[in-house]
């Protein structure tokens, strides 16, 4: 059974590259604009790992970690969040609503890749 | 028994003593299996015979009350229940015990007969092998893990990594699965076994099937080395312990490597099994802080803790101790010291000094008599004689090792003294630096210290209270940074009060009441004249010497001292010296037809001094350098101030730096960088103003060094004051 | 979640019908504490149905084993399905639970 990912990304060359990945890598990949939109995706599906992004607009990846782990089907879903080195202070908050993984911006897919097989395989 | 020597006969007693209560205490458990009393008692009858045992060699004795005493310490720790079957098989356990060392005693040389050591192996097996799990270790599981840490040698486990992990409560509610993690590690080799255990496990009812309870220990074979291995578990790192232990096949690699490893300078045992890959530089990091906050007993040395942990493999360390050792020896062998009469190294550096003097005069003449033949020679022979230079600087040279060590005695009657408990820690003691500055450093080293003893680190009962351990910590540490040496001494005391200094600033009239001050302006302040916070000074550092005058010995010895302190942690002290005091590497500029030196090292840039350039402020003497404010000093005026000043076409602005503060120095040429044998004054211009020292240049001319720190005071005298404390941030 | 024990003789064969993760594993243990009752002899688990299982499902079948061992009766997994035997193969557990494992026909060996 493939492994199910969110990718929550407000730029959709973004979500396309990492998307095309994690795909090609056999993983079932859903996307969301932000935050809000992905809380609107996470009904009734499976979700085995999110990747999100920190800065997008609506509902920012901070807010959207802090309702994650508001849901009871997915408090426990583990989630990689996107970083750049500047965000430090970012960093900590998400850390602390409950993001415990970490990938600094910018990447190339396979770093992205390598992360992602180490929390689910696909 | 009559012929063995007495120590064997009090084991022997001691042996019939211990069993008997062994045999009474297993009794007594038939009735009530959960007497504490019993069981110790029961566990120390074994092990007691096992030590003694091991005393006079009687191998066989001490594997086997080792098996029994395995089993009754789990008994002891309620890891296993004691039933009647137990109480049986230990009972035989008692008098197998007897018969063997009833055999050793009459024969002391012989082995075991195939007999005993049968029964031996029957009733190992009978201990160990039917043991029923009656906490949360199921049994079969913890004989592995036994058999995992114990035996490292078999042939089974030892081309493999074992990796070692446990989980934290919270890691499944954060996502992480340990799993996962596993998953992920098969596709960098193949995982050969896994013991899970669960120690914490508590009953059943009171299980919260969130919390995580596991912990691996796995066997894993890769060829990947051992930072790939732990990057598997980068995310989990918050929420697990990780340990990870090399295969013994790789132990020969790393030898290899250390082997290896150059043999010019002593490293770290951190650094050096970093270096072969051994260890991870978060391994040390782990370990170190590990170290650090483990205070209340002796800190354990980093060898043993990676042992202990499971990190590394006994023959590495201990080969990297050897290494370092070996380092160490050979450095000091190639160091054969001849002791050398300091008045004729100095007679010697002065020499050099005339040298390169003449050196660069011989170089001019070339220049100008066009001797193009002459030049290849000329140019061979400045190379040699900067050679010389350097090698003789080096010579006194002396690591300032020794001088922290006199403050170990220092610190131990202080210490006594005061009532106080107080440990010096050294590092960096290798550092080298000139012998005469050495010998200058040392009273303003002596008055920190002190100061440090006495106001710096509390009582112990005021450090309880505070939750600090009761023992106090001095460091002394040097390092070499870009050319310069840098000493710190710093303590875990309670730091400095910067309400109280600025109050005590504020009275003295240094500051005024509503100026903002920055953290280290404030802290820095200490330094300044008839400032001492401490109400009533103490006999140790506060007699009439103060912080200004550290600071001034300092600055003397063209250094700099800053402070840093976070309250109730503790203060830094860092001062900054040059290496030597003979040389320095100037740059020269000119101003009125005189030459002037400024060190180089406080040069920050050359610019042109026009107007249209710079916003110019030729009253107040400022200069606004791209939004800098900027005090500056013609050096002509300042220096000649009779003189009518005549102005060059092209004026330059030197931007020169002294700690923290800037200034600018309006010069007419800039000549570039030269070297500079310092030749101090005579006493007749000691006093002179904004002068430091004079060379002679290979002209024959005299140039004078500039004291950039007096001049830069000067400078930003003249300006308003406020804008002299803005401008110095 | 369970379905309704079928009970004779003190063997209670029970077959889990949902995954055994993390999300349920509140209510999965509850079940399962409510099968280690003294009359229990033996205790059957059908995991058949488990398409899912992470580290707190597997916790909580350890548990189990050593909590059937504690009560001294006996537990036995039956029907592992693909999920199940490729956590048992990660962790090298076939041997530790002792229940012979059936591979289906279709498994594909990884």
């Amino acid at each position: 059974m493939a492994k199910t990912i969110l990718i929550v990304d407000d730029s959709a060359s973004m979500r396309q590259v990492v998307g095309i990945a994690l795909k090609g890598a056999g993983y079932e990949v859903i996307e969301a604009c932000d935050g809000k939109d992905a809380l609107s995706k996470l009904t009734g599906v499976k979700i085995h790992l999110i990747v999100s992004d920190i800065n997008m607009p609506v509902m920012d990846g901070i807010a959207f970690v802090k309702a994650v782990k508001q849901l009871d089907n997915y408090k426990f879903t583990p989630i990689i969040m996107l970083t750049t080195e500047m965000e430090d202070d970012k960093k900590r908050a998400a850390k602390e609503a409950g993001a415990k993984a970490w990938v600094t911006k910018p990447f190339q897919p396979p770093i992205l890749l390598a992360a992602v097989a180490k929390l689910v395989l696909p | 028994m009559s012929d063995i020597n007495p120590a064997l006969e009090t084991f022997a007693q001691e042996v019939d003593e211990l069993l008997a209560a062994m045999e009474e205490a297993l009794l007594g458990l038939e009735g009530t299996p959960d007497d504490v009393d019993c069981i110790n008692s029961i566990f120390r009858a074994m092990h007691t015979i096992k030590g003694s045992s091991g005393l006079f060699g009687f191998d066989d004795v001490v594997a086997f009350t080792h098996e029994a005493e395995t089993v009754l310490d789990r008994v002891r720790n309620g890891e296993r229940a004691i039933d009647a079957e137990l109480i049986s098989v230990l009972l035989a356990c008692k008098d197998h015990t007897a018969q063997i060392i009833q055999h050793f005693l009459f024969n002391e040389d012989e082995s075991l007969p195939e007999s005993l050591q049968q029964q031996s192996q029957a009733l190992i097996a009978q201990l160990t092998g039917q043991s029923t799990a009656a906490g949360g270790m199921p049994s079969t599981q913890q004989e592995k893990a036994d058999h995992f840490e114990v035996d490292d040698n078999t042939t089974d486990s030892s081309d493999n990594w074992v990796i070692s992990l446990v989980f934290k409560q919270n890691a499944l509610r954060n996502g992480m699965d340990p799993l996962s993690f596993i998953r992920y590690l098969q596709t960098l080799g193949k995982i050969i076994e896994v013991i899970i255990t669960m120690p914490t496990l508590p009953r059943i009812e009171d299980m919260d099937p969130e919390d995580c309870y596991l912990n691996f220990k796995i066997a894993f074979n890769s060829s990947a080395d051992k930072k790939t291995i732990e990057d598997v578990f980068e995310f989990a790192e918050d929420d697990c312990d990780i340990y990870i232990l090399p295969p013994n096949s790789r132990q020969e690699h790393y030898l290899q490597l250390l082997a290896d490893l150059p043999e010019d300078q002593v490293k770290r045992l951190g650094e050096m099994l970093v270096e072969i890959g051994a260890l991870t530089e978060k391994e040390v990091a782990h370990m170190l802080h590990e170290q650090h906050d483990d205070d209340n007993t002796e800190t354990k040395p980093l060898g043993e803790m990676l042992v202990d942990k499971n990190i590394l493999q006994q023959p590495v360390i201990e080969q990297a101790l050897k290494k370092q050792e070996a380092v160490k020896q050979k450095i000091n062998k190639e160091s054969n010291y001849i002791r050398v009469d300091a008045a004729k190294l100095g007679y010697l550096i002065n020499l050099v000094g005339e040298l390169v003097i003449s050196g660069a005069a011989m170089r001019l003449m070339v220049d100008k008599h066009g001797l193009s033949d002459v030049d290849d020679v000329a140019s061979t022979m400045s190379g040699l004689v900067e050679d010389i230079r350097d090698t003789a600087l080096q010579l006194r040279m002396v690591q300032i090792g020794e001088t922290f060590m006199r403050f170990q005695r220092v610190v131990h009657d202080v210490s006594k003294e005061l009532g106080k408990q107080i440990q010096l820690q050294i590092t960096g003691g290798e550092s080298e630096l000139d012998k005469t500055v050495v010998e200058k450093i040392n009273d303003p080293l002596t008055h920190l210290v002190r100061n440090s003893l006495d106001h710096g680190i509390e009582t112990p009962a005021e450090r309880m209270r505070a939750g600090k351990p009761e023992k106090g910590a001095i460091q002394l540490n040097a390092y070499h940074d870009s050319g310069r040496i840098v000493i710190q001494i710093s303590d875990d005391g309670k730091g400095l009060d910067s309400e109280k200094i600025v109050a005590k600033a504020v009275a003295k009239g240094l500051i005024k009441p509503d100026q903002v001050l920055s953290k280290s302006e404030i802290y820095n302040l200490i330094f300044e004249p008839g400032l001492s916070t401490k109400e009533e000074a103490s006999n140790l550092s506060g007699r009439g010497v103060g912080m200004d005058v550290v600071k001034r010995n300092i600055e003397a010895l063209r250094g700099s001292v800053s402070v840093d302190s976070e309250l109730g942690q503790g203060t830094t002290v860092t001062i900054h010296l040059p290496l030597t005091l003979a040389i320095i590497d100037g740059f020269m500029v000119e101003a009125q037809k005189e030459r002037y030196i400024i060190p180089l090292s406080m040069v920050e840039e050359c610019v042109e001094m026009s107007s249209d350039a710079w916003q110019i402020d030729e009253v107040q003497h400022y200069v606004n350098l791209r939004g800098q404010i900027l005090p500056y000093l013609r050096l002509g005026d300042f220096f000649h101030k009779n003189k009518k000043h005549t102005h060059t076409q092209r004026e330059s602005l030197v931007v020169v730096r002294f700690g923290e503060a800037k200034a600018g120095f309006v010069v007419d040429e800039l000549h570039g960088e030269n070297q500079t044998v310092i030749k101090p004054l005579g006493k007749l211009f000691e006093n002179l103003n904004g002068i430091g020292g004079a060379t002679v240049l290979g002209s024959g001319d005299v140039a004078l060094i500039l004291d950039v720190q007096g001049l830069i005071q000067h400078a930003k005298k003249r300006v308003n004051p406020t804008l002299a404390l803005s401008s110095s941030v | 979640m369970t379905a309704k024990a079928k009970k004779n003789d003190g063997i209670l064969c029970m077959p889990i019908m949902d995954d055994m993760t993390i999300y349920n594993a509140q209510s999965l243990k509850e079940t399962l504490l409510g099968y280690c009752h003294a009359g229990t002899q033996e205790l059957q688990l059908d995991l058949s149905a488990v398409t899912e299982i992470d580290s707190a499902g597997l916790q909580l079948l350890l548990l189990l084993k050593a909590e059937a061992q504690k009560r001294g009766f006996t537990l036995r997994l039956l029907r592992h399905s693909e999920a199940v035997i490729e956590v048992f193969e990660l962790l090298k557990l076939g041997t530790y639970f002792g229940d012979p494992i059936v591979f289906p026909a279709n498994w594909k060996k990884s």
